[in-house]
């Protein structure tokens, strides 16, 4: 019984020791789906409404990161460096913010897009943005505006025998529609950022929501959806509406 | 293999013997009793996936030994349903003892040496091995065998109580958590780690059952890394066969669980860790003086390890004990 007693006192650590000081960063991992399969760029996917999809193109635009911690105090990221464009055919599908001061962050928002301020800075206000929009296929023209999400591939269906092209061109019309929208999603752990812990915040993209989210958009119906002011802002929407946090990996940041 | 040879010649020698017979003769050299060493280790890698893969326990049987216990899983490298499988396969050898220290007390020490390999979907393998994280515990003796008799008409229990220390002589790498969802592919925890454990053991006659249970406290190691505590338990019966005095066999049938709490890093729990496994398990014992050589296997009936994402498959070991 003695023995017992003795192993009883068991070891119980404190766990809130980690002294978080300083600033670090923050990466922030867009890991492209379809419906919970990783997304492949030329396979294929069938989604709810019998239509299958073979992707060869999935580039959006993210921008306006706001970090919130434990107390509510919100860090919002410098706007002149707050846009990124992520590609699937690239692999630059990570947003790296830097300068973020220590703390214990429970929550993320950002935009799909590009904001109306930010447009109507001109095209001198849009620094390496504009040039870089224009080298991942992200710009109709000045006039019209960003694409904030291109989505291309092929696509057959029970009246679609052969497969055909798709185009999913979503952005504001210049600044006549608004097609931004924000994201705000809980971390569901603490993203512990310090001068040396670089937490990777990874994200999931389901793409399949794009035309089968809350919004039902077939492409039997219409098959190259670029300037719409039916589908567009339902498009938006939906893609406002795919991202969710699968995890949140603490740590040095080097690898997740 | 050698061993091999001698375990089959083994078999074959007492099948041809008459066999089914409880030696009457107090006094014999045979040092068989059964399945009854008490076995707790954490077989896995670390302890995150841990092995209860004994048979049971119960008596004061004094030994050490070589054991063998090779462990495979598949485990999810990635996040998405398309996402490959990993196969991982754990081998440990450990160096293992039992030694009385008085009437009613005894330490059993565990000194593992681990080599895992793991191969990735591209085909890729890694190999990690060296010393896994030693346990020592020590029990007391709350009910024991009569020790002037090997048969008893009466039924007979033993029950031990105690615990003890897992010590982080097992290499923690923090790089081994990357790039995987198995966080178990360590050759130790990194952390101090206490143990309770406790075992019954009844026999009568030839016949025994033993259930063994243990939980294991886990600590932080330094990399701020503390895997979930671990509850372990395990149910077998066993027949032994006698065959003259020098021989006996027996084989045992049982079941046995594993519990995991989630994993803690940086204080915060780890996604997708935790969970349980639930074995049937299948062996034999051979005996022949003071010698005994043991095989046995399990088999997963029902689990849910870290949400999914590792499966444990059947594990084996194969041992060599010499009572002392």
């Amino acid at each position: 019984m003695l023995t017992l007693s003795v192993f009883i006192i068991s070891c119980s650590s404190d766990d809130d020791a980690t002294e978080l000081t300083g600033n670090g960063m923050v990466k922030i991992e867009f890991d492209n789906s379809m419906a919970g399969d990783d997304l492949l760029l030329g396979s294929s996917y069938t989604n709810s409404q019998n239509e299958t999809l073979t992707i060869s193109r999935l580039n959006y635009i993210v921008s306006n990161f706001r970090l919130t911690d434990e107390d509510g105090t919100v860090f919002t990221y410098p706007k002149d460096q707050g846009y990124f464009i992520t590609s699937e055919e690239t692999g630059t599908t990570e947003v790296v913010l830097m300068d973020v001061p220590a703390g214990r962050y429970t929550s993320l928002t950002f935009g799909i897009g590009v904001d109306q301020e930010k447009y109507l800075q001109g095209a001198e206000g849009q620094g390496d943005l504009l040039t870089e929009a224009e080298s991942t296929n992200m710009m109709w023209s000045w006039q019209a505006g960003y694409k904030f999400l291109n989505f291309e591939g092929t696509f057959t269906s029970s009246t679609v025998a052969d497969a055909t092209d798709f185009k999913i061109h979503m952005g504001s019309h210049g600044s006549s529609l608004d097609n931004y929208k924000e994201t705000t999603l809980s971390l569901g752990t603490e993203a512990l950022v310090s001068e040396d812990m670089t937490p990777i915040i990874h994200l999931v993209a389901n793409a399949s929501n794009i035309l089968d989210g809350e919004n039902k958009i077939s492409l039997t119906e219409q098959a190259v959806i670029m300037v719409s002011e039916e589908k567009s802002p339902k498009i938006a929407v939906n893609a406002s509406n795919m991202f969710t946090v699968d995890h949140v990996h603490n740590g040095d940041g080097g690898s997740h | 293999m050698k061993i091999y040879n001698i375990v089959l010649i083994l078999f074959l020698g007492t099948l041809s013997l008459k066999g089914n017979e409880i030696p009457t003769d107090p006094c014999s050299k045979l040092n068989s009793k059964g399945l009854l060493l008490y076995d707790f280790c954490d077989t896995c890698g670390c302890s995150g996936n841990g092995g209860s893969m004994g048979f049971g326990t119960g008596l004061n049987n004094n030994f050490f030994g070589l054991r063998y216990i090779g462990q495979r899983y598949l485990s999810r490298d990635g996040i998405f349903a398309n996402s490959p499988w990993i196969d991982e396969n754990f081998n440990t050898v450990q160096l293992w003892t039992q030694v009385p220290i008085g009437q009613r007390f005894m330490v059993n020490a565990v000194l593992p040496y681990q080599f895992h390999t793991r191969t990735f979907a591209d085909g890729m393998e890694q190999n990690i091995n060296g010393l896994g994280d030693a346990t020592v515990l020590g029990f007391y003796q709350v009910l024991q065998q009569n020790p002037d008799s090997i048969v008893s008409i009466k039924p007979e229990h033993t029950l031990q109580l105690g615990g003890g220390i897992k010590m982080p002589t097992g290499k923690f790498d923090s790089e081994n958590l990357e790039g995987s969802v198995n966080p178990s592919f360590q050759l130790g925890t990194g952390s101090w780690d206490y143990l309770l454990a406790a075992n019954y053991g009844l026999k009568h006659r030839n016949w025994g059952l033993s259930f063994m249970v243990n939980y294991t406290f886990k600590s932080e190691n330094d990399k701020e890394y503390r895997f979930g505590n671990q509850l372990n338990y395990t149910l077998n019966t066993f027949k032994t066969y006698y065959f003259g005095t020098d021989f006996a066999l027996t084989p045992q049938v049982g079941v046995g669980s594993e519990h995991f709490e989630k994993n803690k890093e940086f204080g915060l729990e780890v996604n997708d860790t935790g969970g349980y496994a639930f074995f049937g398990k299948a062996g034999v014992e051979l005996n022949y003086k003071t010698l005994a050589l043991g095989v046995s296997s399990m088999l997963p009936l029902a689990q849910d390890l870290n949400n999914g994402k590792v499966e444990a498959k059947n594990r084996w070991a194969i041992y060599v004990n010499i009572n002392i």
